[in-house]
């Protein structure tokens, strides 16, 4: 074994180890450091406070609004978007040119840049002049605000959310189903079984390794919103649609309170931990490989 | 050969990521930002260096400012061959204000910028930008700074040192469509008075129309309070005093008006295009807007078939109004010498000439009271008394608040101001008390 073999391996993985800790590793040190000063990222000098920006947070109500804010959002986005990609997986899971065409057409948005999409939803949302407000108008009802009142602005932004994520996850609930065993369905219709015990019985827990997939990947994503809020909300009104990295952002580079936003960044980072390992210890359990 | 190529690869991303290290330290470690200039550093005294010296200015804006400061950083390039100036687009003055901040991070930062006025307090006392005061003495003579207008100076000033000079400045006015005003019949001089403004929405409403669509904005807030006798912080910065009966009044005014249906008070992001829309769809009769809105809403005027006049904001106990806009700084992390070629910019964009220039373009205030006093001006005027508004109300005008938190500050009045008007069950005066005592624990560090 040469020199070369032995350290082959290692200079394989070595470029993305290097710019994995670079822009991951570092940066996230380097906030948890961050976290305990009191700074304006410009000034030469820092001051220490010790954890004494965490107590500020935790003291604040409007922090406890975006941390409950972020929290609703993300269970509405998770459970709509599963939900319906997996309704629609099952109507969608055959051949022909307009099933195909539906596929196509739900994809679409996840190829479409974020920021145009909250441009389009946007004008489509407009309390006055915006297409939505016109249609249920023609069916006969009153006038929704959309992302204008702290009421429906939220579930607005869940809406775009939906709209944007369930192509994606449709698809994948379909490559799921496909690779379910066409034997197993052949034993089941021996059995007369119905079709929805065929569901609940077999197409649910062979899909169960897909849904925790998609659930993990919908949660962490739906944790760091951010370019919607930017670009349609900033965070208003009233504070009805702040959510974590927002207000990272906000404080950060609005505010130019760095210390404050590492503090809240070093909290987001430990609930997604969190989550993530609780995730995986409970459904692991109960999720069915093959 | 697959071997050779995956070596291959792999030296090359190598090669690569350590460039970037590389470039990464060096620009942390050097003050010299642009560092094409790196090896020349002759001084600032020369006045012809053998190499043509580049400065980046960013700035805030598009459409008709964006084309106002494009012509005339085209028009100082071409002025002279030792500088060259790169202006570069940065969205609005929030979106610019953070890259300035992140790229001065970086050691990277423009050495010329636009900043909104009332975050000069913050750049300055965080040490980004240059001192002035020097630069202004030594070219007095040239720069004149007794010739601004007086009233557009007090944001200028950070703890009493020169940090910027005014360059697109600006007051709210009174946006009127008198076409509308006269089907109704109503007198196209006023409204002059809260009281009136009130009675004008009332006759409006009959007709089916409503007074205005005003978004909740800081800086309207900061007019009627003005308007109120009253002060947004207490006078050396360090407490809210907008929770006072004069704070407090235009937040009533408000929700009373809104509540009737007189005016019209939209709230979120889109607020402020909501009411330029209202407004130019002939749905509401006013607006409240920047002096930099003027020849927009001429041509929107124009384009809709009506006719425009600008007027005072209407007046409580007095007229009043905040100062907006941005002015011109340099930021502190440049070479000397692309601190002389930034300073010789900023004199060039905010000359006589300019300002008036950009006046004529765009409608922000002429900053120079040789520029007022011009005959080029008084022609335009004359022209287009629109524009003279903004110049007549500046008697009224004050700088607005620069402690270095009131960006966050201004946020809790905001959403304050729209709980109160949003939520029947809300009184104005608890909703100011809550966002005073939260804003007090923040402006007393």
């Amino acid at each position: 074994m040469t020199v070369w073999e032995k350290l082959r391996p290692y200079s394989m993985v070595a470029p993305s180890i290097i710019i994995f800790s670079m822009f991951f590793i570092y940066p996230i040190f380097y906030m948890i450091y961050l976290s305990m000063f009191d700074w304006n990222f410009v000034s030469p000098t820092k001051t220490f406070v010790g954890l004494q920006n965490f107590k500020e947070l935790l003291l604040d109500a409007d922090f406890r609004q975006v941390l409950s804010n972020t929290t609703i959002y993300t269970l509405l986005t998770v459970t709509l978007t599963t939900g319906l990609a997996l309704m629609l997986a099952l109507w969608l899971n055959r051949k022909g040119v307009f099933h195909a065409f539906v596929q196509g057409a739900i994809f679409s948005p996840h190829i479409i840049s974020l920021v145009s999409i909250s441009l389009l939803w946007s004008w489509l949302m407009d309390p006055e002049y915006g297409l939505l407000n016109w249609a249920i108008g023609l069916l006969g009802f009153g006038k929704l605000e959309w992302l204008s009142h702290p009421s429906t602005s939220l579930v607005s932004l869940v809406i775009v959310a939906v709209w944007k994520g369930v192509g994606y996850n449709t698809l994948v609930f379909i490559a799921g189903l496909q690779s379910i065993p066409k034997d197993i369905y052949e034993a089941a219709a021996l059995d007369e079984s119905k079709p929805w015990t065929t569901f609940m019985k077999l197409m649910l827990p062979m899909l169960s390794p897909t849904i925790f997939f998609l659930v993990i990947i919908n949660m962490i994503g739906s944790f760091q919103v951010f370019e919607t809020i930017a670009i349609m909300t900033q965070g208003g009104p009233i504070n009805s649609t702040n959510t974590l990295v927002y207000y990272i952002y906000e404080y950060g580079f609005r505010f130019f309170k760095i210390g404050y936003a590492s503090a809240a960044g070093v909290i987001l980072l430990g609930i997604v931990g969190i989550l993530t390992i609780i995730y995986f210890k409970l459904l692991s359990k109960r999720v069915h490989y093959r | 050969m697959v071997k050779k190529l995956a070596l291959l690869t792999l030296t090359v991303m190598m090669v690569v990521v350590l460039a970037a290290c590389g470039a990464n330290g060096k620009n942390e470690g050097t003050t010299n930002t642009t560092g094409s200039t790196g090896s020349n550093k002759s001084g600032a005294a020369d006045p012809s260096p053998a190499k043509k010296i580049t400065i980046k200015y960013w700035y805030a804006f598009g459409e008709k400012i964006e084309e106002a400061k494009q012509n005339m950083v085209k028009e100082f390039n071409a002025s002279q061959d030792r500088i060259e100036v790169i202006a570069e687009h940065q969205g609005n003055y929030d979106d610019l204000h953070a890259k300035v901040q992140a790229a001065f991070a970086a050691g990277d930062a423009p050495a010329v910028t636009d900043l909104e006025i009332a975050s000069t307090g913050v750049f300055a006392r965080s040490g980004m930008l240059q001192e002035l005061t020097a630069f202004a003495d030594r070219d007095k003579d040239k720069v004149q700074l007794d010739d601004f207008n007086p009233g557009l100076m007090g944001n200028a000033y950070v703890d009493g040192k020169l940090y910027g000079l005014p360059f697109m400045r600006s007051t709210p006015i009174l946006y009127k469509n008198i076409t509308l005003l006269k089907s109704v019949g109503l007198d196209p001089e006023g409204p002059k008075s809260w009281d009136e403004l009130e009675q004008y929405s009332r006759v409006l409403k009959e007709n089916g129309k409503i007074g205005m669509t005003l978004p909740a904005d800081i800086w309207f807030y900061e007019g009627l309070v003005a308007q109120s006798g009253g002060t947004i912080l207490s006078e050396d910065g360090k407490a809210a005093a907008f929770n006072s009966p004069e704070g407090v009044a235009p937040v009533e005014f408000w929700k009373k008006l809104a509540s009737e249906g007189l005016i019209k008070i939209p709230v979120g992001d889109e607020a402020g295009a909501t009411a330029d829309k209202d407004w130019a769809n002939q749905m509401s009769a006013f607006k409240f807007a920047s002096t930099a809105g003027v020849s927009g809403s001429l041509e929107i005027a124009k384009g809709n078939g009506f006719e425009l006049m600008t007027a005072f904001m209407p007046a409580n106990k007095s007229y009043g109004v905040p100062t907006g806009g941005c002015q011109l700084v340099m930021t502190s992390k440049s070479s000397d010498e692309e601190k002389e070629a930034a300073w010789e910019f900023i004199t060039f964009m905010t000359s006589k000439e300019n300002t008036i220039y950009q006046h004529k373009y765009v409608g922000y205030l002429p900053t120079r009271m040789s520029a007022v006093e011009s005959d080029e001006i008084k022609a335009h005027f004359e022209a287009f008394p629109q524009y003279k508004v903004a110049v007549d109300q500046l008697e009224f005008a004050r700088p607005r608040p620069m402690e270095t938190s009131y960006p966050e500050v201004a946020k809790i009045i905001k959403e304050a101001i729209e709980k109160a008007i949003l939520d029947p069950k809300v009184a104005p005066q608890d909703a100011m008390n809550a966002a005073a005592e939260k804003a007090n624990k923040l402006l007393s560090k």
